[in-house]
């Protein structure tokens, strides 16, 4: 489909750049076409019933420019601002290394300016348009309803992300410079993942202040604001005076924004192309140093070595396990205090999420090592069978599980040994399950494609699901002590797991078949 | 005379036949050149050999070992090398030959060592522990190659190895399997440099459409062709596949 705009224009480059977010949009999607569709639209219909609703409600109404009400909207637009750097942060490392497309923009009759500031601008409108899409449907019946002022909100968002792209091109090429192009990526992925976690982590502050110190905090902060104890600093209101239209402030945060993304897009657009140059294969990474290690015996040693040595080295996996070790953090909290002041059944809920969480892990991780293979014809034509080879990756996939999971079972092994221990076996169970599964159903894929993972077999993905839900019950029951009731979940997914069984015939045949 | 490889009747079909009726022979010690021009079923070809591909009928003979009935004790015996490189990026090239050396189950000590002789002999010891990632298509090339020589395969198969090298890369390459040549090994490759297969295959043979059109010694092709001695074999091959090609 041709673009509707002059070609080479800023409008005609940015509906391409548009395009290809877009595309790469639906194709990380695990759902497409008209179920898909449909799921979007019911999603819509929802907020914007809301919007109605609070459109009738705050009718007549205004918001009061009151302390309380300013921290509020300073924490909303803090929260979008920087879930926004966290897109925008890896987009931008993304945009370097994932799209290769720019030698041949810079090899075309285009200024190289344009390219860069299309780029970015491209980067701005992917991250405002996450929170412009619900915020429209939100606040539209509100606007409609007699609060016309309201849509400076979309305006609000539009400067956020606008500065949010300005500082993730900046920060991206602060790292460039700090710690080289190749680095910058991994860096930027897992910054990303951690800004991301942050706000689980502070959405589990009751876990981790234990309740009675959370209560209390949050009710000394109302008090306090309440009585007009805190202070706000000057021209903090300024986020809500600019949300609710007033025209300074909105003025002034719009020219903030659109002035950090002008600095980072422009000004600094040449060294951004410099660094994008110095990712096309320059070498910057220095060579091991010290005695090389002796080689691994036999094709099992070789195999689990190979494996670990692609896990550790892997950025878009390294995020994301990171991510969900961040997930265990208030579990790990939760269950400390649970088992040192309630009774053990209290503990039951944690252990499941615990070993929910292990066949997560170990789900994507038996997808680096078997369905993203990055040379299988090198193990085919191997005299080594197949299925020394698969337990060697299955046994790759599961160590790091094990050493992940060391440090909460640990834990609750100090104040529950019994209830770890079932844990323990819960965990250990769902892992290798998630990694047979994994082996079982594997659909070759591309490391680099590991965010999208989930769209290679559906049916994997939700075998994997339902097999740690199974677990996860089980577990719960078992650490309860209601151990004749956890056998009728292990018993299921006994049964799911011979439904999915593949012998190695059927695994090379729906590969051949796959291949064709 | 032993023969390293015997193909019978090989067959695959795809969309439309890929390889049909396939006989060749490649003799022990000998460097034989496939060559046919783009979508002729070379690559079908080895790649059935190597065990890559499942033939739909046929057979295929390694040293005396059937490599249908047992493809494990054939791939023991061989090496494949294909244009695009099967190598990790992410692994250093000494640690991509250490499981490479595992998978042929070659014993640790004398794959570190011969691991480090190849690496010399390609020229790549500076990079021996630079991960692989921000390598040259032709340092990739050669790293392969390494993990083609690295259990020292009765057959070596590569499947355009020249392509991506710079002229001295292409030089060492083509001494090394000269080499290899001389010391017994046996060599198929496919190239699309005519001047190469001239140069240094003991026998070519010219596949099109999915069949073997002739076969034998530049000599012999010549003859075959009808053309005069002294003619390259650019023009013997020009000539033979544009018959095959000819309605």
């Amino acid at each position: 489909m041709s673009l509707p705009f002059k070609p080479a224009s800023t409008a005609w480059l940015l509906a391409h750049e548009l395009r290809l977010n877009w595309r790469g949009f639906k194709a990380g999607r695990k759902a497409s076409g008209p179920g898909a569709f449909i799921a979007f639209v019911v999603l819509g219909c929802i907020i914007l019933i809301g919007g109605i609703f609070l459109g009738l409600a705050v009718r007549g109404h205004e918001v009061p420019i009151i302390p309380l009400s300013s921290i509020i909207a300073d924490l909303i637009l803090a929260v979008i601002l920087t879930l926004m750097l966290s897109t925008t942060l890896a987009a931008s490392a993304d945009a370097l290394y994932e799209r290769n497309d720019l030698d041949l923009l810079f090899s075309s009759p285009l200024a190289p300016r344009k390219v860069l500031f299309v780029r970015a601008l491209g980067l701005a409108v992917n991250a405002g348009l996450w929170f412009l899409v619900p915020a429209a449907l939100l606040l539209t019946p509100s606007i409609v309803l007699g609060h016309w002022a309201w849509a400076s909100v979309f305006v609000v968002l539009s400067a956020a992300a606008l500065g949010a792209s300005g500082v993730g091109l900046l920060l991206a090429m602060a790292l460039f410079a700090l710690i080289g192009p190749r680095r910058t990526r991994t860096v930027a992925q897992v910054m990303a993942a951690l800004i991301g976690a942050a706000f689980f982590l502070a959405s589990q502050y009751r876990n981790l202040m234990g309740e009675r110190a959370s209560e209390s905090l949050f009710a000394r902060i109302a008090l306090d604001v309440r009585d007009g104890k805190i202070v706000l600093p000057p021209f903090a209101d300024w986020p809500l005076r600019a949300a609710i239209g007033q025209p300074v402030p909105l003025l002034v945060i719009v020219l903030i924004g659109a002035g950090i993304f002008l600095f980072a897009a422009r000004v600094l657009g040449r060294r951004f192309a410099d660094a994008a140059a110095a990712t096309q294969g320059a070498e910057t990474r220095k060579a091991a140093k010290g005695p090389t290690r002796a080689f691994a015996a036999g094709a099992f040693r070789a195999t689990v070595r190979k494996e670990l040595r692609l896990v550790s080295r892997d950025a878009a996996l390294l995020s994301q396990v990171l991510l969900r070790v961040l997930y265990m953090v208030p579990l790990a909290f939760a269950m400390s205090r649970s088992a040192a002041h309630l009774p053990v059944w209290a503990l039951a809920g944690p252990a499941a999420a615990v070993t929910f969480l292990a066949g997560q892990v170990a789900g994507s991780l038996i997808w680096i090592t078997v369905s993203a293979e990055d040379t299988p014809d090198l193990l085919a034509i191997s005299p080594t069978p197949m299925k020394v080879l698969r337990r060697a990756k299955l046994t790759a996939a599961l160590i790091p599980v094990a050493v992940l999971l060391a440090i909460p079972i640990a834990i609750l092994a100090w104040f529950a040994p019994l209830a770890a221990l079932w844990t323990a076996i819960g965990a250990a169970l769902t892992a290798w399950s998630s990694g047979l599964i994994g082996i079982w159903h594997q659909k070759p894929g591309k490391r680099a494609d590991f965010r999208r993972r989930r769209t290679g077999s559906f049916l994997s993905a939700l075998a994997e699901l339902l097999i740690a839900f199974l677990f996860g019950g089980a577990t719960a029951l078992a650490v309860a002590g209601w151990y004749v009731w956890a056998l009728l979940p292990l018993i299921v997914a006994g049964a799911v797991m011979m439904a999915l069984r593949r012998t190695d015939e059927q695994i090379g045949a729906a590969l051949r078949t796959a291949a064709t | 005379m032993t023969e390293a490889l015997i193909v019978r009747g090989l067959n695959k079909t795809f969309a439309k036949p890929a390889v049909s009726d396939l006989d060749l022979t490649v003799h022990a010690g000998e460097l034989y050149a496939l060559l046919g021009p783009n979508g002729a079923g070379k690559t079908t070809t080895l790649r059935m050999v190597a065990g890559l591909t499942q033939p739909d009928s046929g057979e295929v003979e390694i040293f005396g070992v059937d490599a249908r009935k047992n493809p494990a004790g054939a791939k023991a015996l061989l090496a494949w090398a294909p244009d695009e490189a099967m190598i990790y990026d992410k692994l250093t090239p000494l640690e991509y030959l250490e499981f490479v050396a595992g998978l042929w189950n070659i014993e640790p000590r004398a794959a570190k060592t011969k691991a480090e002789e190849l690496l010399e002999t390609l020229g790549l010891t500076s990079e021996a522990r630079r991960r692989c990632e921000g390598f040259s298509r032709g340092m990739k090339q050669k790293v392969a190659v390494a993990g083609a020589l690295i259990h020292d395969p009765k057959l070596l198969i590569l499947d355009e190895p020249l392509t991506g090298l710079d002229a001295a890369a292409a030089r060492l390459v083509k001494d090394m399997l000269q080499a290899r040549v001389d010391a017994g090994g046996t060599v198929i490759l496919t190239t699309h440099i005519l001047e190469v297969a001239e140069r240094m295959a003991d026998r070519i043979g010219i596949i099109a459409g999915g069949r073997l059109m002739a076969e034998g010694t530049l000599d012999e092709l010549r003859s075959k062709a009808g053309e005069a001695s002294g003619r390259t074999l650019e023009d013997v091959f020009l000539q033979l596949t544009s018959e095959a090609v000819a309605p």
